[in-house]
């Protein structure tokens, strides 16, 4: 027996499988003895059932005989009632355990995703859209939790009810009982036969749904680019045009389903005229009593009805089947392994060390993006990089904390190659802040102690405010810092987010730092107070920033200059301004500006 | 800055109310043809279903009972041609039922998003996007579930009812009085019941929105976590939610499987009554065998539809309050609209005048105060000021984003509410600090500049605003896919294309709200050099913090808390020693510092 914590945490990976029946079946892990006890009970809720057919066989049969019944009848009722009560209970059990099944599984699915995701590499996430993960973490999920919830546990259902049946009509007329099910093989084949169509196209309209949503998102976050550009027309018609292809689909869907109910009808409803048929010439030739013919007659439509619901069962269960394979889909994709690494850090920092000897780098089969990069960089030193977009200076500091893995050359962290170090070490050692830095819907305390996983004392959330420059911007919201970041409260500037970005990072307390363009959306005078407030951040750790002012980096004990991802000039920048190249045309035009203002200062002095 | 940006869902309550249930059916109007099939359809698929029984009735008493054969052939003949007429019919219903749902899916959704486009960026400013994507995505799903399937569970839920009772009636009316006691003891336990689950399943879906919610923070977020591995903590956290998800979805769950057997257990009595009273009758000649047959299958169809009754219930309440979300979306006015007499623009080549401008946000942020200006055409004016100063406020109430509260904007000396915002906002050219770029190509994003635009003038754009030379290094070059929201790209990548997609739109009036922030020097100065081509006979608006910028303005405006703070060319705000002065001293102070900082610096070492 498995425990609790064990069932919960099963791994789904395990259930990868190129036959989904299996997938499912193996995703039932911990639960398969409740959910068979379910369908058992369903089970027997269907043979209680059947008895009281039974009952009703001796009842007319009886009646009909005239003999002197009026004493059987109170019993008669009353085992009905009985019965009846028992059916009910057992359904209950059973609707009880499924219901544990399927939320046990849902969470248990859910947990999965979440974390999953979270744990998906880098490269993945650039190309996959979120409205496409969210669908496939929502309503597909959402279908399987419903297949287990009634579906499967209906198959179980089903083929309970019409063995019982089966076995009851067997020993009530053998002969009967066999003409009756003749067209169980071909309503299976029917349903089959739709199984296939209808997975697809169900399939295809799903898709088609989170195509639509796309749409509607882009044109939601893009609203100012919109309206700017007087562009409502052009974007109803794109979305019109998604919006009548999911029409077509949705049109194609449900003929599928309009055609497969009624010939499955017919095929049902003909076996069962053949049956009423057989059944009255044996009654009226008096090869059974009148008595049994009605129990047949009820049995029947108990053996029929799960055929029908067969079919039914199954093309239902196809989304089912459709949306957990979109879920493989995405539990398919490889993790980043956070943990992994031969290389155990002796102690629990690292010193800083980087040396780069010919590293370079390509997103999957793309060409290069950085190509031949070499240099080393002592602990504690700042490293700076300057190029133009494109360059490649984000993807160099992008292969630091392992968010990507450099693909030649060599790359190490004092001394140790960076790929044998585990990423949560390195990511632990590594503070980011980003040029776009995201914040979370909490409040903005939570925000800022994101990153650290020990309990911290609001002095310490002030003083890694205070040194970012923010503090007093906090305290002006009428809940200072339970105010709560984006849709559901306040809305931050880029310069705000920026520095409560940095807060978060001070906290952190990494030792080596990377400064991706951090202060390109602030107003002057802010970008004094977080210049700042970097320099403290700055002390005693690499650090590697990336900027255009010349002034921001040219206290670098490195600069290296980028073009096409490769390294064009490097040194510090006393040498660099006197060498002929990028940096001397960027520190010239700059110095030009300054020059000039210098110049107009002095006239007006 | 207050904190009124808060958005209060509203609470939908989700009981009946005339005019949404008009509203509902206005919605379906244009396809009455397929309503009237579809209800025709069901009907005849329920009436059938119990004729059937009158059938097996009179097989028994009519045919086994009289022993005769010819007629127990006629039966069955008859049996077996309706079977077919009712395929025909469920063919009808399913058909035409899916389809209806799916057409008033789209219509509705047309109809959302087409109204999304003329609302106002005050909407968008205190709505959530994740509010209109549920309200444009799952309430339209869930109305047009209710005009299909839920409409089709009541119809024929009460169709049934009525033929059962009709046809339990003319067999035997005793009987059938005896089985409709058990209908309002049914009803009342039905009642009951949908008010625990209810409760219970608003609980599921509270819970629900939260898991989305999360998920949808886990997947757009995902960096930060990496950058801070987090991971474990943002799984315990999650498991939290989950581990309530489940204990609701368990209750609702089982709470829902009680309600079956309960009704089973109460129309057992029925089952119980009819075949007490229904065996002396017979035994009196009251009733046929088959009758008693027959009574037992019609209970089983009037209890089918009570004892979905909850379910439907409960389906039907969150319908409608799905209804009265979408409509509360289509009734938002928005606030800037075309007046009944305004006429287009011709050009915006002409004076531009602010007078008297008063301006608030609905949460009270950013005043700007009784503002005057006058732009010359063609001329180049810089904004410059402190954040929150009412840089972006001004451009935002030029583009007509949204309109002064006091005083007029006039474009030649036309109040510009009086003109259609279209023929405004087709001739401005705006380029933001946060670019937003649509999935697709980089050539389809420079083009939403000018969808009629040819490749050649799409290059030439991208080569003016310094945008041509990355993307000539990437793979696919314009054909480089640029990912959502443009992601794929950097910052500097994107305001390029951006600058570029403004630039291709040719426009009167140019706008650039820290437009080229993120791009280096040498890429800045080549767009430097191409964007005073381009301004040249255009009149310029530019927000920046950069002096390399600022200084090519003809006039500087120094903006302070809703108001001119001072005004002049570069060298005559030098000479005021004023704010403007202050300002760029300083930062030219620092980097001065910083120059001999680092000259120190490097002179300590050895």
């Amino acid at each position: 027996m498995r425990t609790e914590q064990e069932i919960r945490n099963f791994d789904i990976r395990n259930t990868i499988t190129d036959n989904k029946v299996v997938s499912l079946w193996r995703l039932m892990s911990g639960y398969r003895g409740i959910y068979l006890t379910a369908t058992l009970c369903l089970g027997i809720a269907a043979a209680f059932r059947s008895s009281t057919y039974l009952i009703l066989g001796r009842f007319i049969d009886a009646l009909v005989e005239k003999n002197n019944i009026s004493g059987y009848i109170p019993w008669i009722a009353i085992s009905f009632f009985v019965l009846s009560a028992l059916q009910g209970l057992f359904t209950y059990i059973s609707g009880r355990l499924a219901a544990r099944t399927s939320e046990g599984i849902t969470r248990r699915l859910r947990n999965f995703l979440f974390d999953h995701i979270q744990r998906l590499s880098f490269s993945y996430h650039d190309k996959t859209k979120t409205g496409e993960l969210i669908q496939r973490t929502t309503s597909d999920v959402d279908a399987v939790r419903q297949f287990f919830a009634d579906r499967a546990i209906g198959l179980g259902r089903i083929v309970l009810l019409f063995i019982v049946n089966l076995i009851v009509l067997l020993t009530l007329q053998a002969r009967l009982a066999l003409l009756s099910i003749i067209v169980v093989p071909l309503t299976v084949g029917l349903s089959l036969l739709f199984y296939k169509k209808v997975s697809a196209t169900y399939d295809d309209y799903q898709d088609q749904e989170a195509v639509l949503s796309n749409t509607l998102q882009e044109n939601l976050t893009g609203v100012r680019v919109v309206k700017a550009f007087a562009r409502q027309e052009y974007e109803s018609g794109k979305y019109d045009l998604e919006n009548q292809k999911k029409f077509a689909k949705g049109k194609k869907f449900f003929t599928m389903h309009a055609l497969f109910w009624p010939l499955s009808d017919i095929l049902t409803g003909a076996q069962m005229l053949f049956g009423y048929y057989l059944g009255a010439m044996m009654a009226i030739q008096g090869d059974i009593s009148i008595g049994t013919y009605l129990a047949y007659a009820g049995m029947m439509i108990w053996i029929i009805w799960p055929i029908r619901n067969l079919g039914r069962l199954i093309v239902e269960m196809s989304t089912g089947m459709v949306s957990y394979g979109r879920i493989l889909d995405v539990i398919k994709e490889q993790r980043e392994p956070l943990a992994a690494g031969e290389y155990t850090p002796p102690g629990p920092h690292v010193d800083g060390l980087i040396r780069f000897e010919g590293v370079s780098f390509a997103y999957d089969d793309h060409p290069v993006v950085l190509e031949d990069i070499s240099f080393t960089c002592q602990p504690g030193q700042l490293i700076a990089l300057l190029g133009g977009p494109g360059s490649g200076k984000t993807t160099l500091v992008n292969l630091l904390p392992r968010f990507y893995d450099y693909t030649a050359g060599c790359l190490t962290l004092d001394g140790v190659d960076l790929n044998t170090y585990p990423r949560s070490y390195l990511r632990d050692q590594i503070g980011v802040v980003e040029q776009e830095p995201f914040l979370f819907s909490r409040s903005i305390k939570e925000n800022i102690t994101y990153g650290v996983n020990w309990e911290v004392s609001d002095e310490e959330v002030f003083e890694a405010s205070k040194a970012a420059a923010i503090h007093d911007v906090i305290l002006g919201f009428k809940q200072g810092y339970d105010t709560l970041v984006g849709e559901k409260g306040v809305t931050l500037s880029g310069g705000q987010k920026q520095r409560v970005a940095i807060a978060r990072t001070l906290l952190k307390n990494p030792r080596i730092l990377i400064l991706d363009d951090a202060t390109s959306s602030v107003d002057t005078e802010t970008e004094a107070e977080i210049h700042h407030a970097l320099d403290k951040l700055m002390e005693g750790r690499t650090t590697f920033i990336i900027a255009h002012r010349i002034q921001s980096l040219m206290r670098a004990d490195l600069i290296l200059v980028l073009d096409d991802g490769r390294i064009i000039q490097k040194g510090v920048h006393l040498d660099l301004i006197k060498q002929p190249g990028k940096y001397q045309e960027i520190f010239d035009i700059q110095t030009k500006i300054n020059s000039a203002l210098q110049l107009e200062l002095d006239q007006i002095a | 800055m207050t904190d009124t940006h808060r958005f209060e869902e509203e609470e939908f309550s989700g009981t009946f109310n005339g005019q949404i249930a008009l509203r509902i059916l206005k919605q379906v109007k244009p396809y009455t043809g397929w309503v009237i099939g579809f209800v025709f359809s069901i009907g005849l698929v329920s009436f059938l279903d119990s004729y059937f029984t009158l059938l097996s009735k009179r097989i028994i008493d009519e045919g086994i009972g009289a022993g005769n054969i010819t007629i127990l052939q006629d039966i069955l003949i008859q049996y077996g041609l309706l079977i077919i007429l009712q395929s025909a019919a469920v063919f009808g219903f399913i058909y035409l039922a899916g389809i209806l749902g799916e057409r008033v899916q789209y219509d509705l959704r047309k109809m959302m998003f087409d109204h999304l486009q003329k609302l106002s960026l005050a909407y968008y400013n205190k709505t959530p996007v994740g509010w209109i994507m549920s309200r444009v995505s799952s309430d339209s799903e869930r109305v047009a579930q209710l005009v299909t399937w839920g409409f089709l569970d009541l119809i024929w839920g009460a169709l049934n009812i009525i033929t059962a009772s009709y046809f339990m009636i003319t067999i035997n009316w005793r009987l059938g009085l005896i089985v409709f006691a058990i209908i309002p003891i049914l009803i009342v336990v039905a009642a009951q019941f949908k008010k625990k689950v209810i409760v219970e399943y608003r609980q599921v879906r509270k819970i629900n929105s939260k898991i989305t919610g999360s998920y949808n923070e886990n997947i757009t977020g995902v960096r930060v976590t990496k950058a801070f591995s987090r991971e474990a903590r943002n799984m315990e956290e999650f498991s939290d939610l989950t581990e309530k998800m489940y204990q609701a979805g368990f209750r609702a769950a089982w709470l829902s499987a009680l309600f079956l057997p309960l009704v089973m257990i109460i129309s057992s009595f029925a089952l119980g009554a009819v075949i007490w009273y229904g065996g002396l009758q017979a035994e009196i000649g009251g009733i046929t065998i088959g009758g008693i047959q027959a009574f037992i299958t019609y209970i089983t169809f009037m209890i089918w539809p009570i004892q979905d009754l909850a379910r439907v219930y409960a389906e039907l309440q969150r319908s409608i309050a799905s209804a009265e979300r979408i409509y509360s979306l289509l009734d938002s006015q928005p606030d800037i609209t075309n007046l009944p007499d305004s006429n287009d623009i011709k050009s915006l080549q002409g004076k531009i005048q602010f007078d008297r401008v008063s301006f608030q946000y609905e949460d009270g942020e950013n005043v700007l105060r009784d503002f005057s200006l006058t732009i010359d055409k063609g001329e180049t004016i810089a904004l410059v000021g402190p954040t929150g100063g009412g840089k972006s406020t001004i451009v935002n109430l030029l583009c007509r984003f949204f309109e002064p509260q006091e005083g007029t904007i006039l474009f030649n000396g036309q109040d510009y509410t009086h003109l259609t915002q279209e023929s405004i906002q087709s001739k401005i050219g705006i380029v933001l600090q946060t670019p937003h770029l649509f999935s697709g190509s980089i050539e389809d994003n420079i083009r939403y500049g000018n969808l009629t635009a040819s490749e050649d003038e799409i290059r030439s754009a991208a080569k003016l605003t310094g945008a041509h030379e990355f993307i000539s290094t990437l793979e696919k070059s314009y054909q480089e896919e640029v990912g959502e929201g443009g992601n794929l790209l950097s910052v500097g990548q994107k305001q390029l294309v951006s600058l570029a997609r403004a630039v291709l739109r040719k426009p009167d009036l140019f706008i650039m709200d820290e437009a080229t922030s993120s791009v280096d020097t040498i890429t800045e100065e080549l767009i430097q050099i191409g964007m005073d081509h381009l301004m040249k006979d255009r009149t310029s608006i530019v927000i920046a913090h950069r002096l390399s910028t600022i200084r090519r303005a003809d006039r500087i405006l120094y903006i302070q808390e809703g108001s001119i703070g001072e005004m002049g060319s570069h060298s005559e705000l030098l000479k005021k020693k004023g704010l403007y002065y202050r300002l760029y001293t300083q930062q030219f102070r620092q980097d001065k510092a910083q120059e001999f900082g680092s000259f120190s610096l490097i002179s300590n070492q050895p």
